[in-house]
């Protein structure tokens, strides 16, 4: 069947962007304001929306792309009634929430905008959509065809695709951080109009109601944690983005100028990205506080929350009883919902391990920072019982390799590089034995 | 309701009930005024053979209304709530803990519902959580087949969660014709020109797929198994995310 293959060519090459989520979008008839998964593949990857390319068609020779003009796979374009059809059908469903829609550049970036908003237009108009739609903006397309996709899109985003200018000049020959940077802010800037014109005007049109997101590319370049967590905190902060994705590279492409095919992706490099993005969007971190220059790289064996708890003993104990909502975002082991529930259940009465436990707060790490009713000065710190208690144990979900492919450069002073701890070869330490070893460091931190 | 009356100690009664909500609250009103705290409250056919004397409580719709007024009255709304969706619960003796709930927070009003981590409180916000928790996964998980123009789904939740999505898909499927059968409870939710109710109904038959129907559950098989990144593959994740007990009734879980 004609469209069972261009589904499978097209799903194949849009699989690799991160973002997924349906989360912020305000129609009728949307009800989960929150994302709503549908499935999780095999990978664990929550799928929310069909996730698709318009075309692979691509006149552009991105280095580390599987459908660059160079690179040797089928090709295939929707049309825009197929596409239509397709995602109402699944829609009807429940197979997903909306539309993912991103694609390759077909003859120009105009051009193929034109063929993505036909889609959308045929979805909102002819059949009534409501579905949350994502769309991707064509780097290099005009000012007025951003402005209407942004009209029948949810959420819009423009991939910034590498952490530095000198990456993007290296492997994405063919675009400009300028003509990535130009439509990201055309989006912010028709963003705040849009919410000073809906204030108005009720019938104002609606511009992307969800906001704008971007992505990047780790681990296919040498940039350091510490420059992109500083600028993904940038783009949160001048570009009003709503989220930041990493994209742990999968080596597709052979060229002497990525890593070798074989090499496993940078998944627990990544995992730590997200950790630390989350620290700064919902735990009020800032990028300095995570990461310096001179601590540049995130430490495999802790998430970055016990890692600043660890260079910052001196903050603990928090007295769970008195702290605020904030210091008690800073313990390990407290979440945004296990602050506000000891926040509301303090109020009456005073609360020690077994509320703790009761309200739903995890102790494995936070018993070691806080101050409760039954130990009003907090744990004497065990040092070798808390580092065992915080070391992330989905470490050991990652492979070996994993912790070697961080940079060498040291951790911490205290700390041997991750990579140092296991020789790769035959003659590896065990995960045990490695995580043996990182309690002894990072225990003589304490 | 009195108020001023001692806590009754532990009987050693057990109250059948017929397990609406109304015989519930009917439990609830007996107890309160006899004083008697039973040992179990069991759905009468359910009961389990004891020693205890058997009371068997009449619903009366009059007596029930009464108690729920004064839940919300004399507790808060937010008690009546929670009452109300740990009624359609799996959480086990959930009729008893409920009633402990109820004697104690009608002395010390609706202050009691922020006590987060009182274990006769702790128990009930579990039971609501993991109900709620479940239908939020269900509205996504659930698989609609087209038979004619008219969608239906089968589900097999452990809590009753139809009340609880149906607003949901009502929303969402506005101008369709649509009906999910929830295998576990015996019951359906179904929506017909813009009416929705949810009937209690032993099995349904669903008419054969059609051609089109099949086409469609093949890609989208086919997209969901192409979207997954081999070099990234996670089973464990993947089963966290999305428990096994839901697979049987999704699309792209069966070969």
């Amino acid at each position: 069947m004609e469209l069972m293959n261009k589904l499978t060519i097209l799903t194949d090459g849009a699989k690799y962007d991160a973002a997924c989520t349906s989360s912020g979008a305000d129609r009728p008839g949307k009800t989960v304001m929150a994302g709503c998964c549908h499935s999780f593949s095999a990978d664990g990857r929550c799928v929310t929306l069909l996730k698709v390319l318009m075309s692979n068609n691509c006149i552009y020779n991105c280095k580390y792309c599987v459908n660059s003009a160079s690179s040797d796979v089928a090709r295939a374009t929707f049309t825009p009634d197929e596409l239509a059809e397709l995602t109402i059908q699944f829609y009807r469903r429940n197979y997903i929430e909306g539309l993912f829609l991103s694609s390759g550049v077909v003859e120009s970036p105009d051009h193929t905008m034109e063929l993505m908003i036909n889609a959308l237009a045929l979805l909102r108009k002819k059949h009534n959509f409501l579905g949350y739609i994502h769309a991707k903006a064509i780097p290099g397309s005009s000012p007025e065809l951003i402005y209407r996709l942004g009209l029948f899109a949810d959420r819009i985003s423009v991939n910034i695709e590498m952490p530095s200018e000198k990456s993007l000049a290296l492997l994405a020959p063919n675009k400009t951080k300028e003509s990535i940077l130009a439509p990201m802010r055309q989006i912010k800037n028709t963003l705040t109009d849009n919410t000073h014109a809906l204030a108005q005007y009720k019938n104002a049109p609606k511009f992307a109601s969800a906001g704008q997101a971007t992505q990047m590319i780790i681990g296919a370049t040498a940039d350091t944690d510490y420059q992109i967590i500083t600028l993904a905190s940038a783009l949160y902060e001048k570009y009003s983005m709503k989220r930041v994705f990493y994209s742990a590279y999968i080596p597709v492409m052979e060229n002497s100028l990525l890593p070798a095919v074989a090499s496993p992706p940078p998944l627990l490099r990544e995992h730590r990205l997200y950790q630390a993005d989350f620290l700064m969007r919902q735990y009020e971190f800032t990028s300095d506080e995570i990461l310096s220059e001179d601590t540049p790289t995130l430490n495999p064996y802790l998430d970055p929350k016990c890692n600043w708890a660890i260079n910052n003993i001196h903050f603990f104990p928090v007295n769970v009883n008195t702290a605020s909502l904030r210091d008690l975002l800073r313990v390990p082991g407290i979440g945004p919902t296990s602050a506000r529930r000891i926040v509301t259940a303090r109020r009456e009465g005073k609360l020690g391990l077994d509320e703790l436990k009761r309200i739903g707060v995890v102790l494995k790490r936070a018993k070691y920072f806080i101050a409760t009713k039954d130990n009003t000065t907090g744990l004497r710190l065990d040092k070798h019982l808390t580092v065992r208690a915080l070391i992330d144990p989905k470490i050991f979900a990652f492979n070996t390799e994993q912790l070697s492919l961080f940079d060498d450069t040291p951790i911490s002073p205290a700390l041997p590089p991750a990579g140092a701890l296991i020789p790769t070869g035959s003659g590896m330490l065990s995960i045990s034995e490695a995580v043996e070893e990182a309690v002894l460091c990072l225990s003589a931190k304490l | 309701m009195s108020v001023g009356k001692a806590l009754a100690v532990p009987g050693d009664s057990i109250f059948v009930y017929d397990g609406s909500f109304h015989g519930f609250l009917c439990c609830v009103y007996e107890s309160v005024y006899s004083g008697v705290v039973p040992a179990l409250i069991a759905v009468s056919g359910d009961a389990p053979i004891t020693l205890y004397a058997v009371n068997e409580v009449e619903t009366d719709t009059e007596k029930a209304e009464r108690v729920l007024k004064s839940i919300s009255k004399k507790i808060s709304s937010e008690a009546r709530n929670l009452i109300e969706t740990v009624f359609l619960s799996c959480l086990k003796e959930k009729e008893l803990l409920m009633l402990k709930f109820l004697l104690r927070a009608f002395r010390e009003g609706g202050r009691l519902l922020t006590r987060l981590g009182d274990p006769d409180v702790a128990p009930l916000l579990k039971a609501q959580k993991h109900l709620l928790g479940e239908a939020h996964l269900l509205k996504g998980f659930v698989r609609f087949a087209d038979y004619d123009g008219s969608l239906a789904a089968t589900i097999t939740p452990k809590n009753f969660v139809l009340p609880f999505i149906a607003t949901h898909f009502t929303l969402r499927f506005s101008d369709e014709n649509f009906l999910i059968f929830d295998k576990t409870h015996k019951a359906a939710l179904v929506y017909q020109n813009r009416r929705r109710e949810i009937i209690s109904v032993d099995n349904i038959d669903f008419p054969i797929a059609s051609e089109e129907e099949l086409q469609y559950q093949a890609m989208w098989k086919r997209f969901y198994n192409t979207v997954s990144i081999e070099a990234r593959e996670n089973p464990r994740c993947r089963m966290s995310h999305m428990p096994k007990r839901y697979w049987e009734n999704m699309t792209e879980m069966q070969d």
